[in-house]
């Protein structure tokens, strides 16, 4: 494929600042970018870093709160940050357009997806209703959406997350625009719908030779969709190469902190042989009010000291089997036991102590804590409630709790958790587990929200504690890297059911079921032909969801 | 021409142009504009409109530096805090809680700062005013400035004690409702919904005509006060039982006490048919309360942290005080300062139709029906509490705006 090399997008010396405390602080300090056409740009960083910020400056446009205050952005001849506000919405939809991170979020409800597709074109006037709906079908079938003819005539609620995010691309394309602004598409989405998503964008930026740039944490997706990465921190560029030298021969530290995240690993542990487990599922099913059957005849068992990961895509069933031990959601059939005692499977029932025993950590850190109950409380009152501390024996359980998890007592004791980061109200999260002393936690996707170096930094914490304070884990999530990190036992759940489970050695080594087999090979590594390869070794209508869809129910694998 | 008219444009041309030449251009525009306006008005109208309109421009920027000295007061004497939320309050918020504060300061000093008693005649009917009747005297022969004064007292109690109730309860019921879910909250909805069904005017005046009048004794209304604090204190008790018979006992016990308590005190505060009025506005005004207060903390009772505390095995109680509470003030004391003033209006209404608050306690109300005469001679005094009425509606919905502006989190471009 040849790429024309003329200058797209030219920034220079961008400084954006934003309105917090009644200053303007520096958001951006100065960052240049130069993007040609054809050419997809890799945008890396942590939450934080701007990487959203120079996404929406490239579109000229600065988000409620921020001012550009200084630099230049010349699109194709055309300096944006002098361009009056007209001039600069021209551009977007038409020739700029956008795909936000959540297209579920993004599609307005009450409107079907081909009226929003077809809304750019027609308000431009580039084409007739018709031509642009004939069109966006074509695009449609291009990013090999399930009936194409069909599927625009839906409601977004009547697609799924993964097609939406197609569907959003497609919209960007409908005007056939010189650059596309990706920003974080397919974080929301689980490993095997990322992969359809992925390789449908790639295919479609190459085949309208359209320069785009591409915003995300996840390292091994940027690896397969960029030519060049700029990865940045706390709005100042690090460095910027070309993938493949970024990926084998980063050159400043912090690059090579982010590659070396994704080699966490620790020792696997076995079960002591003939213990009673700490907890047990046995033939639980479950559903919620009226509705179908979320979980069937789901058993695994967890013992003390050990961590074992329960994985599958969403809606598998993993956080309902968490409602049912915590004893929110009272199974139809089946029980849980604790140590071999049956627990009540409503929490209503349950002692002050069974309750101590299971303490969950949420994957929203955000709404997990009070915003308006300072950290000191939400830590102590576990403590306060089950122990019955008070007065300098709360404050010195509440400091020993933040020492454990490495956050300095006396500067968090009075604050609110709006005041903290992502990964510190993780942490206090965390501490709040672990003030009820329990014995077992679960931890719901408790990285999934997180950046690597901070969801690193959690795990290696989890690690600590469970070595300290023997503790039982039960980690939900999707992500098979932190699996590979974290777990001693794997549980690989699909449609409510447990499809395999056991020691994670044997998880990782094949032969698997081929829903394992699908999730292993959907997630990305750092290779940047890996996407190619695999496209080119499973064909590219097996991918996602298709594939999933395609699992013979009488192979043999299954019904080991 | 005079050397007013000549002075009041060329005042307002400098301050024009030197708004252009700063590039001030809010002020330019608002000034030019008004310049423009006066042109118009002082050809139509002559001198003597140009001087009602130099009045009131001088009105509004007395009231506008008044605002802006009182919120710098406000800033110079409260905490840090407390100071960061004022400086985000605008001038009309700051004119407001101005208001608001000059009603406080003499609704509670009313005999100090009355000349006259409240109910003392001293003068004959429509006697004019003169150096001791700032406002003359009304169709009794009494001092209207002091009664003016005694009516902030009276009304604004009364207004702020009915609100009051209305909030207790229907906060509580409807924190309660948002926790429990189930038939309780299905309970609690359609007792609101019968009771919102009834337009609020005519709901007063029955509940008025039936209480009002013979009933309105120390008897009856003890006996209403305290089913009214029994309701309030059972949800309480609800709340904080949870399973236990003991519990259940101890609470009953406090509560009946407590009820009692509240009903004498209340007593002594108010006379019966304002203690009938307060009941009526709370029993009225509450199921809006309930509503509110429900939605809102339906959408925190959703969040993890209750989920959270549920699992540790917290009782309602705790989840209602220390959870969900700090998360809906804000919402909830906008409403306050909304429900006042109809409430406010509501009350004034009643004692204008003889309803409200009885006679010869001064209020607003009844003052301007019984004033209401003097209109026909060309009089302004019946509009004065009418006026007083109007302004503290507005100033306390100026403050509300910026709590609700706040509380929405909407950010100024």
């Amino acid at each position: 494929m040849v790429k024309s090399k003329d200058v797209l997008l030219e920034i220079r010396d961008l400084q954006i600042q934003g309105y917090s405390d009644e200053k303007w602080v520096d958001i951006i300090k100065g960052v240049d970018l130069t993007l040609h056409r054809g050419e997809v740009l890799g945008l890396i960083g942590e939450s934080g870093a701007g990487k959203s910020t120079i996404g929406a400056a490239a579109m000229g446009y600065a988000r409620d709160g921020t001012r550009i205050s200084g630099g230049s952005i010349e699109f194709d001849g055309m300096e944006l940050t002098t361009a009056t506000e007209a001039e600069r919405r021209s551009l977007r939809g038409s020739r700029i357009a956008y795909v936000a991170q959540s297209a579920a979020a993004s599609f307005n409800p009450a409107h079907k997806i081909i009226d929003q597709h077809t809304e750019a074109p027609l308000q431009y006037r580039l084409k007739k209703r018709l031509e642009a709906q004939e069109d966006a079908i074509e695009l449609y079938n291009r990013l090999r959406l399930p009936n194409p003819e069909e599927i625009g005539f839906r409601y977004p609620h009547q697609v799924s997350g993964g097609q939406l995010q197609r569907a959003m691309t497609a919209m960007a394309m409908s005007c056939r625009p010189d650059l596309i602004i990706f920003d974080e598409p397919t974080t929301a989405l689980d490993v095997t719908t990322q992969i359809e998503v992925l390789a449908a964008i790639r295919d479609i930026v190459d085949q309208f030779n359209t320069a785009a740039i591409y915003i995300t944490h996840d390292l091994a997706v940027v690896a397969q969709m960029a030519d060049t990465i700029k990865v940045l921190l706390k709005g100042e560029e690090v460095e910027e190469a070309s993938t493949k030298e970024m990926l084998d021969n980063p050159k400043e530290d912090y690059t090579k902190s982010l590659w070396a995240v994704r080699s966490l690993k620790r020792e696997q542990k076995s079960r002591p042989e003939g213990a009673t487990p700490l907890i047990s599922v046995r033939n639980v099913d479950a559903a919620y009010t009226g509705g179908v059957k979320v979980l069937d005849d789901v058993s695994f068992d967890i013992h003390e000291g050990m961590t074992v990961a329960v994985v599958g895509e969403s809606g598998s069933g993993k956080s309902t089997t968490a409602r049912v031990i915590t004893g929110l959601l009272p199974p139809m059939e089946g029980e849980v036991l604790f140590k071999g005692e049956p627990f009540p499977p409503d929490y209503h029932n349950r002692t002050k102590e069974q309750l101590r025993q299971c303490q969950m950590i949420y994957q929203m850190a955000d709404t997990a804590l009070n915003p308006k109950v300072k950290i000191a409380e939400i830590i102590g009152r576990p403590a306060q409630f089950y122990h019955g501390l008070k007065g300098t024996a709360l404050k010195n359980r509440v400091d020993e709790l933040l020492d454990l998890i490495e956050l300095e007592p006396s500067q968090y004791y009075n604050r609110f958790p709006p005041e903290l980061s992502g990964g510190q109200k993780q942490r206090i999260g965390i501490a709040r587990a672990l003030a009820a002393d329990p014995t077992f936690i679960i931890c719901d996707e408790v990285t999934s929200a997180l950046d690597q170096l901070v969801a690193e930094g959690i795990l290696k914490l989890l690690n600590r504690l469970q070595k300290e304070l023997n503790l039982a884990y039960m980690f939900i999530t999707h992500d098979l890297a932190t699996v590979r990190a974290i777990a001693d036992e794997v549980v690989v759940m699909q449609h409510g059911k447990v499809v395999e489970q056991g020691p994670k050695e044997e998880m990782f080594t094949p032969p698997h079921h081929p829903y394992t087999d699908l999730l292993l090979s959907s997630v990305p590594e750092m290779d940047p032909d890996w996407l190619t390869t695999l496209l080119e070794e499973r064909g590219v209508d097996n991918i996602g969801d298709a594939a999933s869809a395609r699992i013979d129910p009488d192979d043999p694998r299954v019904s080991k | 021409m005079s050397y007013f008219v000549f002075g009041f444009y060329a005042l307002l041309l400098t301050a024009s142009c030197l708004a252009a030449y700063f590039n001030k251009r809010t002020w330019f525009l608002t000034i030019f504009a008004f310049t423009l306006v006066s042109f118009v008005l002082g050809i139509v109208g002559g001198t003597s409109v140009l001087r009602n309109v130099a009045a009131l421009a001088g009105l509004l920027a007395l009231a506008a530096m008044v605002s802006y000295a009182f919120r710098e007061f406000l800033i110079a004497i409260a905490s840090n805090n407390m100071a960061k939320e004022l400086r985000t309050a605008p001038l009309t918020a700051a004119f407001g809680l101005f208001v608001i504060f000059t009603y406080a300061i003499a609704g509670i000093f009313a005999p100090w700062i009355a000349p006259h008693g409240e109910a003392e005649v001293i003068a004959t009917a429509f006697a004019p005013p003169d150096e001791t009747m700032l406002l003359g005297a009304d169709q009794l022969g009494r001092d209207i400035f002091s009664r003016i004064i005694y009516g902030t007292r009276n009304t604004v109690s009364l207004a702020l004690s009915g609100t009051l109730m209305a909030f207790i309860l229907g906060a509580l019921a409807g924190l309660l409702a948002a926790t429990t879910g189930g038939w309780f909250d299905q309970m609690l909805g359609r007792i609101s919904d019968v009771i919102m069904s009834i337009p609020a005017l005519i709901f007063a005046l029955l509940m008025l005509s039936i209480f009002g009048g013979a009933l309105a004794t120390d008897t009856t209304s003890f006996a209403l006060l305290f089913v009214f604090a029994m309701v309030t204190g059972l949800l309480v008790v609800v709340a904080r039982a949870e399973r236990s018979i003991m519990s259940w006992v101890i609470g009953l016990a406090v509560l009946v006490a407590a009820a009692a308590g509240f009903s004498i005190g209340m007593l002594v505060l108010f006379n019966p048919s304002e203690v009938i009025l307060i009941m009526v506005v709370g029993v009225i005004y509450a199921p809006r309360v309930f509503r509110l207060t429900r939605a809102v903390a339906g959408n925190v009772v959703v969040m993890d942290y209750i989920e959270a505390a549920k699992l540790r095995g917290e009782g309602k109680w705790y989840l209602i005080r220390r959870e969900i509470l700090p998360n809906s003030t804000a919402p909830l004391v906008a409403e306050f300062g909304l429900e006042f003033c109809f409430v406010f209006l509501l009350v004034a209404g009643l004692s204008f139709l003889g309803l409200g608050i009885q006679p010869p306690t001064a209020d607003w109300g009844s003052m301007v029906r019984e004033n209401a005469t003097l209109i026909s001679f060309g009089d302004i005094t019946p509009l004065i509490p009418a006026a007083a009425i109007a302004l503290l509606t507005v100033a306390v919905n100026f403050v509300v705006d910026w709590m609700l502006h706040r509380s929405s989190g909407l950010k100024e471009q």
